[in-house]
């Protein structure tokens, strides 16, 4: 059998626990208040009893046994809020208002409570308290008071006692389970969503109550985590999607040409145009998917471990060096506007293939004529690199779509590459937490990216021996 | 050479092991990595190829162990398709060279060649020479029969790389790697661009020493 679900929470537990808490104060001030009440009382008695005994004594001065017995029957017809006895050592009552008792000394507490008491007593003594002792000759004296209104007493504290005890358990377990109640809820709440969206609903989130409580915290931090976990599927689902159709044309192609070749049969230099052909065709593939494969690292982050310093004027510098013959080929300028020794952390390898990507992009897709350029500047953003050129470039519309992977514009189709070049400077640019934009150069395109101010290396600041001012004019000033 | 090849899949150890073997080198597959570490350290051997996924002992620890119990046989790595961060590991591991798979066969072969001449020129060299074409390392200038050529850093770069290697061939990528530091594939033809800017230069007064391999790479060498 399983405990209802209201009881297995938390905050009933701890409900519980603080109403036992409740119940023991409860407890303690009772015991207090009874102490210093019944508790004071028959102390008060007890005082009065004994006195009353020392006098009976002193009153017969004597000590035997026939002054005791006059003493005390005087004492009885005198003062009828007392009771006394007096006994031989028989149990022979000798004197007072009390039926014979076994001779006990010491505090006694006599009660009728059975039976009528065997005397008459007045209306209220149900019960005495008092004190008996041993006197002359084996004989017995006891004097004692009504305990009824200590009785009284007791079982009215005993009475509130309880009520309190009962009202203070009932309010503790029903505002236990009012404040339970609540928080059980908002936790229903997103068990629910959250099964409804392992159900398959994946855009669903969780309601915010508005009051910016805790739990509003956790839900907003769980829809985050919701949102980013929904953009990774999307991306991944779009990867999958993106491979199987990019990577299932080249294939088909490659298996229509080798069952050609099989089918013709023909000479063997058919034969080796064809297996040559398919190794290109196959390398293509191979190509695409290394490309994907090293997307995927560099988004994973694991390289940001082995960021250094990165000479990024230097290395921008070395590119153009490197793609200056590529352009002249084409008869293209390729023209450089560099800021000196400016450098970030990053990873010179991935920086490089970033950089390289976007100057073969322009020298790749633009036409013979058109001048390409590379420059590198400081500015309030940070480091600003951009590669531009003056070719026909990419309407806005699509400024963004070149991002993703396998997106090539119709106009590029014929172009090398496996529209993964662009995809892959995101992803370098994001591991760099940088930023990389197009635009249009007016004419042709402009790539720029920006490397954040505070991504820059220290070392630039300290070789800039500048702390503050990020002008284009200080590292001109300062470069040697 | 002897080389041992210490690679699990059979079919790429086959692949490998015929085509060393068609080139005249001596090759022995060991198939796991204890075994490989035990036969690399017990026998010897001109160059070592290790595949980095090994059953028993994964290629980068072989290695480590190898450098650290003193051997320094030439190693050749052959990393996954896409591993960003293969090449420097396996470097720092005391790897001389990787070769990323699937490779054309003729790049095996350049890099194997590439990586056994390496012991012949621990000593300093400080003339390289081929031909008529000498290459001064320390006052970084060259001449062909007896006149200077004015050449760029990276030209100066990628003619000695071809020069250190004379007689051999070198790939593209051996050269992409060497010279750009360029560990991708670019998409344009950068070396080509590049050779033949040096061709024009070096060729003003002389024959052409810089031979292209038809879809393997170059190699410099005196005509026959």
């Amino acid at each position: 059998m399983r405990l209802p679900r209201l009881f297995r929470t938390t905050s009933f537990r701890l409900t519980l626990l603080y109403a036992g808490l409740f119940s023991l104060s409860v407890l303690f001030l009772f015991a207090a208040v009874y102490w210093s009440t019944v508790g004071l009382m028959s102390r008060q008695i007890d005082e009065t009893v004994r006195n009353e005994l020392i006098e009976l004594q002193t009153a017969a001065p004597g000590g035997g046994l026939l002054e005791l017995q006059q003493v005390v029957q005087e004492y009885a017809a005198r003062s009828p809020s007392f009771f006394y006895l007096l006994q031989d050592a028989d149990g022979h009552v000798l004197a007072g208002n009390l039926p014979a008792l076994a001779p006990e000394p010491g505090l006694r507490k006599l009660s009728w409570r059975s039976e009528p008491p065997p005397v008459n007593l007045g209306n209220a003594a149900k019960g005495i308290r008092g004190y008996g002792m041993k006197v002359a000759d084996g004989a017995y004296l006891f004097v004692g008071l009504s305990s009824n209104e200590l009785r009284r007493m007791q079982t009215a504290l005993d009475r509130s006692f309880l009520w309190s005890l009962a009202v203070t358990l009932v309010l503790a377990l029903l505002g236990g389970a009012a404040m339970s109640l609540g928080p059980l809820r908002r936790v229903e709440a997103i068990s629910r969503a959250s099964r409804d969206i392992m159900g398959g609903d994946l855009g669903r989130r969780i309601a915010l109550r508005g009051g910016g409580d805790e739990f509003d915290h956790l839900a907003s931090s769980l829809n985050a985590m919701l949102n980013r976990i929904q953009v990774l599927m999307n991306g991944l689902q779009q990867v999958s999607s993106d491979v199987a159709h990019d990577l299932r044309t080249p294939l088909t192609l490659l298996r229509q040409r080798l069952e050609l070749a099989r089918r013709r049969g023909a000479n063997v230099e058919t034969l080796y145009a064809a297996f040559d052909h398919s190794i290109r065709d196959v390398d293509a593939i191979l190509d695409t998917f290394g490309a994907i494969l090293r997307i995927t690292q560099i988004e994973s982050g694991s390289r940001k471990a082995q960021f250094a310093r990165v000479g990024l004027s230097e290395l921008l510098e070395g590119l153009v060096d490197t793609y200056q013959p590529v352009a002249e080929e084409k008869r293209q300028r390729l023209s450089s506007a560099i800021a000196p020794d400016l450098s970030i952390e990053g990873d010179r390898e991935l920086l490089t293939q970033l950089f390289a990507n976007l100057i073969e992009n322009a020298i790749n897709h633009a036409p013979p004529g058109i001048s390409i350029g590379v420059g590198l500047s400081q500015t309030a953003r940070g480091l600003e690199a951009v590669v531009s050129d003056s070719g026909p470039g990419i309407p806005s519309a699509y400024h963004q779509k070149v991002f993703q992977r396998f997106y090539r514009l119709e106009t590029s189709r014929t172009s090398p590459g496996n529209g993964l070049g662009l995809s892959l400077a995101a992803a370098v640019a994001e591991l760099h937490e940088a930023s990389i934009s197009l635009s249009d150069n007016h004419p042709g395109l402009r790539i720029v990216v920006v490397f954040p101010a505070e991504r820059v290396s220290q070392d630039t600041d300290a070789a800039r021996g500048t702390s503050g001012a990020k002008s284009a004019v200080d590292y001109a000033a300062v470069r040697p | 050479m002897k080389i041992l090849l210490i690679e699990d899949n059979r079919e790429t150890a086959d692949y490998i092991f015929q085509g060393l073997q068609e080139k005249g080198h001596v090759a022995s597959v060991s198939q796991d990595g204890r075994e490989g570490l035990f036969r690399a350290a017990s026998e010897n051997w001109d160059m070592l190829i290790v595949d980095r996924l090994l059953p028993g002992m994964d290629g980068l620890s072989l290695v480590h162990t190898l450098r650290g119990g003193g051997v320094h046989t030439p190693v050749l790595f052959l990393t996954a398709l896409g591993g960003i961060d293969d090449r420097v590991a396996g470097l720092n591991a005391g790897g001389d060279d990787y070769l990323v798979k699937p490779f054309a066969f003729a790049e095996l072969i350049a890099r194997v060649d590439a990586l056994g001449r390496r012991p012949l020129q621990t000593a300093v060299e400080t003339v390289l020479r081929v031909a008529d074409l000498e290459m001064d390392l320390l006052a970084r200038s060259v001449r062909r029969g007896g006149r200077t050529i004015e050449l760029q850093p990276r030209e100066f770069r990628l003619l000695e790389y071809l020069m250190r290697h004379a007689g051999q061939l070198v790939t593209r990528t051996m050269l992409l790697e060497n010279v750009w530091d360029f560990h991708f594939d670019p998409r344009t033809n950068i070396v080509e661009s590049h050779i033949s800017r040096l061709r024009s230069k070096l060729n003003k007064n002389g024959i052409e020493l810089i031979h292209t391999i038809r879809g393997s790479g170059y190699s410099i060498r005196a005509p026959a």
